[in-house]
């Protein structure tokens, strides 16, 4: 079964389906309000407006230190403004984190696993606390085949696994959780050129089926492949904001370096 | 959702080579050191039955003689093992476990291991109890040190709490795994003990298991606090390995710190005399009595008698001025040790409270206090038995003074019947009750109780409070 088909096929086994959504969903998934967050005098995040409805792709880019990282963990609730509101499918996550939680799905930059436990007993504990305990072993080793981990790797040992197998593992995790949301940061790290392909797809696929889905990443050609929109971030600051319907891959280059060097 | 957490943290640990290795060495030391200390109290056991029983014979094959020499003579008491003193020798090697008891003396107790061991031997004879106390929160500190600063350091705790489940539950489901794992090694130690306790002589405490539930709870109660304990540093603190540090740490104040200053402190606040000085009071005070208690005085005694017979001579006396006599020296010097005793006593209860008290600063004092009581090993038992001791003894010398003075006349050579040593009864002992132990331990219990809801409290709110990346 292809990326395509596990995902159009409700990731249920016994589960109930989650709703696929219409692209043009009025509330937005993920909103950002006047967003800060400072650390002493550093302002990591200063002043962010963000809205990213169901079906859209926001990519996030910027240099290190801009604050990418950040918004993301402001949407997850593991820090707390300093002024603002986020809020998840209409959950002020300030108030109701675990709400705003169970409606995302996240891969790290660094997906970390547990060493002693194979692939699929992974995919089952994180999929089980996702609230997603019916899926089935073979529904997860589905998943876990599709997004690219070797079949003869899904019994074994994290332990032995590349950081790229466990990367795949994280995006599994992700999927399998069929949230409304998906933050990704630098997802696509240590992955393969065919890996980082067949993730642009399952983004693809996502977005068909009305997941918002935020990603922070330094990759230009791989923010234009997935993304809807992009937004330029420095210094805490959205820059500039893009529609990738109206550029090109050396536009958002030109344009990127250009806000770089301002 | 806790079920998914405790079944995980189980399978991990299980495949953990480092859990394994630990767990298979303290559960090796825990039924060794069970299966020795039932051995050693079977041995103890049968050697006091045996010799109980040869001192009885002794007594009652004394053949006729006069009764204030069979006073002398004597005859030994054994403090009977209670069915869960093989778990917990406590006091015992050091306070001795029989006493001889005769004319005009109560004697220190006997049998004392400690006395006679090396100092090897001592640090050799690892205990049950020892193990349940020092060893066991030591390998809960290996299994639990990184439950949330090893997540967090790792970068799995990050994706943990992404998936929505909270902070409550994961560090829930985490004790539960870290008390899954210890069952495994605590299950077969409490299936040995308890067929211990249920196939050995029941001994004097009716209640053996009901003792055993009891000291099985508040073991679990303790555990339970350095898993709480455990989890909340490794909340508070950035990294695994300051967690294991601080941990560390905490193990060696409530082990080896805490229990030298209790000694020390209780020592200096309460001081007791040393055996010679406590020695040289007593014969003092009986070679000269104390204002109140007046030695007596065998011509008043016999001026008295024959006032109130209204005789002339001591001939004319239906009793034995002797015997009268010595039953009133005896009384004497009753009151001299009760006075001596009861404020040595008075000053091992008092330490014994320093100690319950500064529990409040390591748990271990409080259940260190409770499994000696539960084995019934503590200084209240030791008190119990010994004062049980010293009334046999004193009704001893009251029926062989009380024959002396009634059977005979003053000046006559007397001797009781072979017959009549039978007649004493044997000395019977009945332990406390379960009640009376744990009237006994009320301190030591609600500091347990203390220490098991504040770590659990703060655990709660570090837990609430930890940094997730």
């Amino acid at each position: 079964m292809s990326t395509q088909a596990v995902l159009e096929t409700p990731a249920t086994g016994e589960a109930p389906p989650i709703p696929v959504r219409a692209a043009e969903f009025e509330d937005p998934v993920l909103e950002a309000r006047s967003l800060v967050k400072r650390y002493g005098d550093l302002e990591a995040v200063a002043g962010l407006d963000l809205s990213i409805q169901p079906g859209e792709v926001y990519c996030l880019l910027g240099p290190n230190g801009a604050g990418k990282t950040t918004t993301i963990h402001l949407f997850l609730g593991f820090i707390e403004p300093s002024a603002g509101r986020v809020r998840v499918s209409g959950f002020d996550v300030a108030r109701n984190a675990l709400d705003a939680r169970r409606r995302l799905a996240y891969v790290p930059e660094q997906v970390m696993l547990y060493r002693n436990l194979s692939g699929l007993e992974n995919l089952q504990y994180f999929a089980a606390l996702g609230g997603r305990e019916t899926l089935s072993s073979e529904r997860l080793t589905d998943i876990l085949v599709d997004v690219g981990l070797p079949l003869p790797a899904v019994g074994r040992r994290v332990g032995e696994y590349s950081k790229g197998m466990r990367q795949k593992v994280g995006i599994a995790i992700a999927v399998a959780k069929d949230a409304e949301a998906l933050l990704l940061d630098e997802p696509t790290s240590g992955l393969d050129p065919k890996a980082s392909r067949e993730f642009s797809e399952l983004i693809e696929t996502l977005r068909g089926r009305g997941v918002a889905v935020l990603m922070a990443t330094h990759d230009l050609f791989r923010a234009k492949e997935s993304g809807t929109r992009i937004g330029i971030m420095r210094h805490g600051r959205l820059v500039t904001e893009l529609s990738t319907d109206e550029i090109g891959h050396a536009d958002l280059e030109r344009i990127y370096l250009d806000h770089m060097q301002e | 959702m806790i079920r998914h957490i405790v079944r995980k943290e189980f399978t991990d640990l299980l495949r953990d080579g480092r859990f394994r290795w630990c767990a298979a060495i303290v559960g090796v030391l825990l039924l060794v050191s069970l299966g020795s200390g039932l051995v050693e109290t079977r041995r103890a056991e049968a050697a006091h039955s045996a010799a109980q029983e040869t001192a009885r014979d002794h007594w009652e094959s004394q053949g006729e003689k006069n009764p204030h020499s069979a006073a002398h003579y004597g005859i030994y008491a054994f403090k009977p093992r209670l069915p869960l003193s093989f778990l917990d020798q406590g006091v015992d090697p050091y306070t001795g476990t029989s006493v001889w008891l005769e004319a005009h003396r109560q004697n220190d107790f006997l049998m004392r291991p400690a006395q006679d061991a090396s100092a090897g031997q001592r640090l050799g004879a690892l205990t049950a109890a020892q193990v349940l106390q020092y060893l066991v929160p030591l390998l809960i500190i290996l299994l639990a040190f990184g439950a949330l600063a090893g997540e967090r350091e790792q970068g799995t705790l990050r994706q943990l709490l992404a998936t929505g489940i909270s902070r409550r539950d994961l560090a829930l489901g985490k004790a539960l795994g870290v008390a899954g794992a210890l069952a495994l090694l605590l299950i077969p130690a409490a299936i040995v003990g308890s067929a211990a306790i249920t196939v050995g002589s029941p001994g004097p405490a009716a209640t053996p298991l009901a003792r055993g539930t009891v000291l099985a709870a508040g073991y679990l109660a303790y555990f339970a606090v350095f898993v709480a304990l455990s989890l909340a540093i490794s909340a508070w603190v950035r990294s695994a390995r300051t967690a294991l540090v601080a941990l560390l740490g905490v193990w060696v104040l409530n082990g080896l710190v805490a229990p030298r200053v209790a000694v020390d402190l209780s020592k200096w606040l309460h001081p007791t005399p040393s055996a010679v000085e406590f020695a040289r009071t007593m014969e003092r005070e009986i070679r000269s009595g104390v204002p109140g208690i007046e030695r007596p005085d065998r011509d008043e005694t016999a001026a008295r008698l024959l006032a109130e017979h209204g005789v002339e001579t001591v001939d004319d006396l239906p009793v034995n001025v002797i015997g009268v006599y010595l039953q009133e020296s005896e009384e004497f010097a009753n009151q001299i040790f009760d006075r001596n005793y009861g404020a040595l006593w008075n000053r091992f209860e008092q330490q014994g409270l320093v100690h319950e008290a500064l529990s409040v600063a390591a748990p271990l004092l409080a259940v260190r206090t409770l499994s000696m009581g539960l084995a019934g090993t503590d200084v209240e038992q030791h008190r119990h038995f010994a004062t049980a001791a010293e009334e046999y003894r004193r009704d001893l010398m009251r029926r062989m003074n009380g024959d002396l003075a009634e059977n005979s006349r003053t000046g006559e050579t007397y001797l009781a019947t072979a017959d009549s040593w039978a007649e004493v009864p044997p000395f019977q002992y009945d332990a406390p009750s379960l009640a009376w132990v744990l009237q006994n331990r009320t301190l030591s219990l609600a500091m347990l109780g203390l220490w098991l809801v504040g770590a659990f409290l703060v655990a709660g709110s570090l837990v609430r409070r930890a940094e997730v990346a």
